[in-house]
């Protein structure tokens, strides 16, 4: 059995790593950041957590000695927010490309500002991680302990993120149960590389390596073997949630979305994080006024869920996209994405896009009520075909 | 402290492949056959950015990440994490360039010294970016012509000294400093055997001179590298727990001029330049040798 505690998001997360016994910590300070690892730091210096905690001189070296302890063979873990994620951008390429495992928390920070936005993750968008992105801080907890499981798994073997507003959960007080460890055990077993760097492993090693160079083979093969298990890892991530749900009664959609009141509508609106929170207040208030707009949380930001996309988009005659990103010079990131995924559809839904709370700008319940109704009158025919709006 | 041993005591075993990639007469590749030699089994290597790829055929697991800044960092972690598994016994070594060890990984280095990282730096001192085609680095002499510091009607190849990144390891307080180079292999032999029975940051400097890079004869390596010790300007000493130890202590060192003209590089410098490098060879070998048997500090 679990218990209850109110903590702070930043708590949620040392928790997570802590009951998924991880046996190496890098760590760096950045707020929003900065308490995930105190936690942690105490939680090894009572001797609550038995794991390497290693001070690094900045996030390059938090995000490398990660990756090497990961090759070594052991459960990996770090935390950075905003610019020491961007800072981390090269040897994340290298930890995906090795295949590593390492599971990282990004509690967002703008690249513009100190409040939070998703552009420090979306930065990272092609560096070949999986991405989970989380709305409260039970969310933060559970993904964490999920994210080993998923990255561990012999098919999909890539490393992981999962994430959080800054601020809106990282000091943000609420009731979280943290799992027992019996259970968590149960459902997290230790890690055990396949392709550990020892002596005595020469031959297996240099083969893997190998094929991390790409050499004696074709060159393109290590990226299609990266993308295939990003593809794998859509199944491995609905498997893990609802085994999660098994052991500990919680589930997140389906591990990749979550429908929120989505029966019988015309439409719905699109967000993640804690966007999607106040989303559901504001579909719960437009629903008890007749209107039929659901909620579709995006979890899994990589590997993007295409065919949910599909399969959802069929059934509405609008969706409205709330993007707390941009791709300066072209777009909101999900966005387009969503806009891709619905091309092969016979009819397809219209589609628009919001940005908001970039650079930490407040969303308001009424802002979301607004996007809705815009989405509404789109599922009419009425409005411009498509738009793409500031909130 | 070590003593020099002579390769014949190692046994005929080798621990690297046949062939490589290096250039001919690459002195890094002579670095990577003792290394692997004087190791032998139980260690891993890790890899960063450098000509070190093309000595991809030592034995040993290695781990290449496409991180040129990262060695320190990734050594750290392939540390931390063996121990956890239960592997302290593997020795964690890298075979690292010179800039990335007292360039763009210098943080890294000076990092993992700080926290006394159990693993075995050992940096292969061209003194140059040669992978990238011979640029300048933090560790090339003074005056020596590269691809970026080129002679012309307004440049006299580097105008900076060299950085001295042994002595700031050793006052760091790492547990184990040393230089070396590949004309004296037995010293080097030496200081890796006893390097490898050490706990904590060890840090062995290599003078690994790169025909391509410095212009002579590919049959002349060991000739430049000997040179080069001879007249002082690669000294060869240790560090064990702040006290210096010089191992090489001619009664009379040969003067620079005569290893210098043996490199392309240095073959513009007029007279006053050859001073310049001699002077300063001389007021360091002067200090060393105050201190040798002493503490550094
Ligand atoms: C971040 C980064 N910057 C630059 C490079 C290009 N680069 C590759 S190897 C190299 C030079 C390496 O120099 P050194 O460490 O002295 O080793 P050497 O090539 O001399 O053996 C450079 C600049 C790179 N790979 N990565
Ligand atoms: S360029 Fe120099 S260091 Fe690089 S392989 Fe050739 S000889 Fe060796
Ligand atoms: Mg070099």
């Amino acid at each position: 059995m679990g218990r209850w505690e109110v903590m702070v998001g930043n708590k949620a997360i040392a928790y997570a790593a802590k009951l998924a016994r991880v046996q190496f910590i890098s760590a760096y300070p950045i707020t929003p950041q900065t308490s995930v690892v105190e936690y942690l730091a105490e939680m090894v210096a009572s001797g609550e957590l038995d794991a390497e905690f290693v001070n690094v001189e900045g996030e390059l070296t938090a995000q490398t000695a990660a990756l090497g302890a990961s090759a070594a063979g052991a459960r990996a873990f770090t935390a950075t927010s905003g610019p020491g994620l961007l800072y981390m951008h090269h040897p994340m390429h290298a930890t995906s490309g090795g295949r590593f495992p390492v599971v990282m928390a990004v509690i967002h920070r703008s690249v513009k500002g100190m409040q939070p936005d998703h552009s420090d993750m979306m930065a990272q968008r092609d560096t070949g991680w999986i991405m989970l992105e989380c709305e409260n801080s039970q969310e933060l907890l559970d993904t964490g302990i999920m994210a080993f499981k998923i990255a561990e798994d012999e098919r999909v073997r890539l490393p992981t993120i999962f994430a959080g507003d800054g601020y809106i959960l990282s000091y943000t007080a609420e009731p979280v149960e943290i799992p027992s460890q019996e259970d968590v055990d149960a459902f997290l077993p230790p890690y055990r590389s396949s392709y550990p760097l020892l002596p005595g492993l020469a031959e297996e090693a240099r083969r893997v390596q190998m094929e991390q160079w790409g050499i004696g083979q074709d060159p393109q093969l290590r990226w299609r073997r990266q993308q295939e298990a990003m593809e794998a890892a859509k199944m491995v991530i609905m498997e893990v949630n609802e085994e999660f749900y098994k052991w500990f009664g919680r589930r997140y959609g389906n591990g990749l979305v979550e429908e929120y009141r989505c029966d019988d509508v015309e439409a719905f609106i699109v967000a993640m994080g804690t966007i999607a929170s106040t989303a559901r207040t504001a579909i719960d208030r437009l629903q008890a006024k007749g209107r039929r707009i659901g909620l579709v949380k995006l979890k899994s930001f990589r590997p993007f869920p295409s065919e949910e996309f599909r399969r959802l988009g069929a059934m509405v005659r609008a969706i409205g996209v709330i993007d707390r990103n941009i791709s300066l010079g072209s777009g909101g990131i999900t966005f387009q994405e969503i806009r891709s995924s619905l091309y092969d559809l016979e009819e397809r839904p219209r589609i628009l896009g919001f940005h908001a709370g970039l650079s930490g700008k407040e969303v308001r319940v009424g802002d979301i009520e607004m996007i809705c109704e815009k989405t509404l009158r789109a599922a009419k025919g009425e409005g411009p075909p498509s738009l793409v709006e500031w909130i | 402290m070590s003593r020099p041993i002579p390769l014949h005591e190692l046994g005929d075993k080798e621990y690297i492949d046949p062939a490589n990639q290096a250039c001919q007469g690459c002195g890094g590749a002579i670095v990577s056959r003792l290394v692997s030699k004087a190791l032998g089994e139980g260690f891993v290597r890790a890899e960063v950015a450098c000509c070190g790829p093309a000595f991809m055929n030592i034995r040993a697991p290695s781990i290449y990440v496409e991180v040129f800044e990262g060695a320190g960092a990734l050594m750290t972690g392939i540390s931390r994490g063996l121990k956890r598994i239960g592997r302290e016994d593997v020795v964690v070594m890298g075979i690292i360039g010179d800039g990335g060890t007292v360039d763009i990984g210098f943080q890294g280095l000076s990092a993992a010294a700080e926290r006394n990282e159990n693993i075995l730096w050992v940096c292969y001192d061209n003194e140059a970016y040669m992978n990238t085609g011979g640029q300048k680095s933090g560790a090339t002499t003074l005056y020596a012509a590269t691809t970026t510091t080129p002679i012309g009607e307004y440049s006299r190849g580097k105008l900076e000294r060299r950085k001295n990144v042994p002595l700031l390891m050793a006052m760091q307080g790492a547990p184990y400093v040393a230089t070396a180079s590949v004309a004296f292999p037995e010293d080097l032999l030496g200081k890796l055997i006893h390097a490898k029975g050490i706990k904590g940051f060890r840090y062995i400097h290599v003078s690994s001179p790169c025909p391509t890079g410095w212009g002579y004869d590919p049959k002349d390596t060991i000739k430049v590298a000997r040179g080069m010790v001879q007249s002082g300007l690669w000294p060869l000493y240790e560090v064990s727990d702040g006290i210096l130890r010089l191992n090489y202590k001619p009664r009379e060192l040969k003067p620079v001029r005569e290893v210098l003209k043996m490199q392309g590089r240095f073959r513009h410098l007029n007279d006053e330049e050859i001073d310049r490098i001699q002077r300063e060879v001389d007021t360091f070998w002067r200090r060393l040798v105050a201190k040798d048997g002493g503490e550094i500090f």
